[in-house]
C-alpha cells in the first residue's frame, strides 16, 4: 500500500508536493544565477531593472578570466586521459586479478574520495613546496588525478562488473592473445564505462576548488581558483555569468553522459 | 560464470593495479603521512599541538560548530531526502527521470557557482529576505549569511542528492508485498510507515546520513564562503594555520583530528553496511 503510489491517497499529494518543493529548492538558485548574469544591477537586484550583456562582455574582455578557463581545459584534459588509462588498469586488476587483498586494495584506491580535500590539499601543498612543484601544471594535474581516479576506479569496475570474462576467453579460445581480447572484445564493450569514467572525471577536475587554491600561483590559475578569489572581494555580476557559463557546460556534459547510457541500453 | 583462460594463474594481475598504486603512495599516503607526522615534531617533538587544540576554548568552539553543523545539516537532509526517495522510488518513471535530472544537475553544477547564488539569494537585501518580509514574518531583513545559519542552508542544498541518491536505492529494492501484507493485518497507513517502512528503510538512511556527516565535517568552500571568519569550522581552521598563519603543527594536528574521525565513520560505514550487501 505504502509502495503503491496510487494507493497513497492524501499521501501521494504530500508527497508530490514535497517532491515538487525539493525541485524547486535545488533548481532555483541556479536559474536565479542565469537569470542574474542578464540583468544589468551591478548591486544584484532581482528582478533585475533590466537586461543586459555586459556582464558577459566584461568576462571576455578580461584576459585572465580566458587563461584560466583555457588553464582548466588543459589540466582537465590531461587528467581525463590519466585517470581513465590508470583507472581501467587498476579495474581489470580489481575485478580480473586473482591476487589476494583485492578488497583491502579497492577499499585504498577509494580513500581519496572519503578523506576532506582539504586534508589533501594542504598534504599536497606541503610536499610540493619541497619537490618545487607548486604552481606548475604537473603540479595541478597530479592533485586533481589523485581525487579524480576513485570516481573512475568505481565506474570502469563498475562496468567491468557487468561484463561476462568468458566472452574474453572465447577470444582468446578463437585464437586472440589476452591482450589482443582485452583490446578488442572488453574494451569495446565497456566503452560506455570509460565514457562516463572520462566525463566525471573531466567534471571532478574542472570543478575542483580546494586542491587548486593551493595549487595556483599568480601566474598559474584555473577558472575555480580565478571565481574564488574574485569571489572573496565582491559578489560582482561578472561571477553570475562565469557561473552561468559553468552551468551550461555541466548540462551539455550531462545529456552526452545520458546519451551514452542510453546508447548502452539499446 | 568462471574465468580460466584471460585470468591466469592464482595471485596474477596485481601489476595492473601498480602506476595507480604508485602514484596514490607518492602523492597521497606520503604527503599526508608527513603532514601528520608535523603535528608531533613542530614547532618542536611532543604532544602540544594537541594539548594546545583540546585545551582553549577557542579551538574546542571549532570542533564543536563543525560538528553541530553537520549534525543539523544531516538531520535536515534526511528529513528531506526520505519522502522525496520514496516518492522516486514509486511514482511514474517519467516524473521520476525529469526530478533525476534537476537532482543530478543541481549535484554537478560547480560548487562555487551554487554558493555564490546563496551568497547573493541570502545577503539582507536579497531575495529570501525580501520574501520574508513581503510575506509579513519578519520586519527586519535577517542575518543570513557570515553565520552558522548560511552555512547550514548551503550545506544542505549541497548535500541533499548524496541522501536522497542511497535512500532512493534501498527504498526501490523494498518488497511491495511486505506492505500489502501489512495493509492486510489491519495496519493503518501510519502503523505501516512506522514500524514496517521505515525501519525497512533504515539502512539506507543511515548509511546516507553517515556519508552527508563525514562530507559536511571536512567541508571547506561554502563554511569559509557562507560562515565568515568568527564561525570557523575544523576545514578553516586547517587552512588558516598553514596558510595565513604557516602553522604546520597545529594545522597538521587539526587535520588529523579530522581525519581520525573521518576514517572511524568510514569505516563504520563499511562494517555496518558493505557486509550486508555482499
Amino acid at each position: 500500500m505504502l509502495l503503491d503510489f496510487d494507493k497513497l491517497g492524501l499521501w501521494k499529494w504530500i508527497l508530490s508536493a514535497i517532491c515538487a518543493l525539493m525541485a524547486l529548492f535545488l533548481l532555483l538558485p541556479i536559474l536565479f544565477i542565469v537569470a542574474l548574469s542578464f540583468g544589468n544591477s551591478r548591486w544584484l537586484i532581482f528582478p533585475p531593472p533590466g537586461w543586459t550583456l555586459k556582464w558577459y562582455h566584461d568576462l571576455f574582455a578580461d584576459p585572465r578570466w580566458l587563461s584560466a578557463a583555457f588553464t582548466s581545459a588543459k589540466i582537465a584534459l590531461v587528467v581525463m586521459v590519466l585517470s581513465v588509462a590508470l583507472g581501467l588498469l587498476a579495474s581489470l586488476a580489481l575485478t580480473r586479478g586473482t591476487f589476494r587483498g583485492r578488497a583491502v586494495l579497492r577499499a585504498f584506491f577509494l580513500t581519496p574520495m572519503v578523506l576532506p580535500v582539504v586534508i589533501i590539499a594542504v598534504a599536497l601543498y606541503a610536499a610540493f613546496l619541497r619537490l618545487g612543484l607548486n604552481g606548475t601544471f604537473v603540479g595541478f594535474v597530479i592533485a586533481h588525478l589523485i581525487v579524480a581516479l576513485p570516481f573512475s576506479v568505481i565506474t570502469i569496475s563498475g562496468a567491468l562488473e557487468t561484463f561476462d570474462p568468458s566472452i574474453e576467453d572465447a577470444a582468446i579460445l578463437c585464437g586472440a592473445s589476452p591482450w589482443e581480447a582485452r583490446f578488442r572484445v572488453t574494451l569495446p564493450a565497456i566503452s560506455h564505462g570509460l565514457f562516463s569514467a572520462a566525463i566525471f572525471s573531466f567534471l571532478i577536475s574542472w570543478d575542483e576548488v580546494v586542491l587548486a587554491i593551493f595549487m595556483a600561483s599568480p601566474t598559474l590559475q584555473t577558472l575555480p581558483v580565478k571565481v574564488w578569489t574574485t569571489l572573496r572581494q565582491d559578489l560582482t555580476p561578472v561571477i553570475a555569468a562565469a557561473s552561468t557559463l559553468l552551468v551550461g557546460l555541466t548540462a551539455i556534459l550531462m545529456i552526452v553522459a545520458a546519451l551514452i547510457r542510453k546508447g548502452k541500453s539499446r | 560464470m568462471l574465468s580460466f583462460l584471460s585470468q591466469g594463474r592464482r595471485g596474477s594481475g596485481w601489476g595492473m593495479a601498480l602506476p595507480a598504486l604508485l602514484l596514490l603512495l607518492a602523492f597521497f599516503v606520503i604527503p599526508v603521512a608527513g603532514l601528520l607526522s608535523r603535528s608531533v615534531t613542530e614547532p618542536q617533538p611532543g604532544l602540544q599541538n594537541y594539548e594546545t587544540l583540546l585545551g582553549s576554548f577557542t579551538y574546542i568552539r571549532i570542533f564543536l560548530n563543525t560538528f553541530l553543523v553537520s549534525g543539523v545539516v544531516t538531520l535536515i537532509t534526511a528529513l528531506i531526502a526520505f519522502p522525496v526517495a520514496w516518492a522516486l522510488a514509486i511514482m511514474s518513471p517519467r516524473i521520476a527521470s525529469v526530478l533525476f535530472a534537476v537532482i543530478l544537475l543541481s549535484m554537478w553544477t560547480n560548487l562555487l557557482a551554487r554558493t555564490y547564488a546563496w551568497m547573493v539569494l541570502l545577503q539582507q537585501t536579497g531575495l529570501v529576505n525580501k520574501l520574508l518580509m513581503g510575506l509579513g514574518l519578519t520586519s527586519q531583513p535577517l542575518q543570513l549569511t557570515n553565520n552558522l545559519i548560511g552555512v547550514t542552508i548551503g550545506m544542505v542544498y549541497i548535500m541533499l542528492p548524496f541522501m536522497i541518491l542511497p535512500l532512493y536505492g534501498v527504498i526501490r529494492k523494498i518488497d511491495p508485498a511486505i506492505l500489502q501484507a501489512a495493509a492486510l493485518c489491519g495496519a493503518t497507513k501510519g502503523q505501516a510507515l512506522r514500524r514496517v517502512l521505515l525501519p525497512l528503510a533504515a539502512p539506507g538512511i543511515a548509511s546516507g546520513a553517515l556519508m552527508v556527516f563525514v562530507m559536511s565535517l571536512g567541508y571547506f568552500v561554502t563554511p569559509s564562503l557562507l560562515g565568515g571568519t568568527s564561525n570557523m569550522m575544523v576545514a578553516e581552521l586547517i587552512v588558516q594555520q598553514v596558510q595565513s598563519l604557516v602553522n604546520w603543527g597545529m594545522g597538521g594536528a587539526a587535520a588529523f583530528i579530522l581525519l581520525v574521525v573521518t576514517l572511524a565513520l568510514y569505516a563504520l560505514q563499511l562494517r555496518l553496511f558493505d557486509a550486508e550487501a555482499r
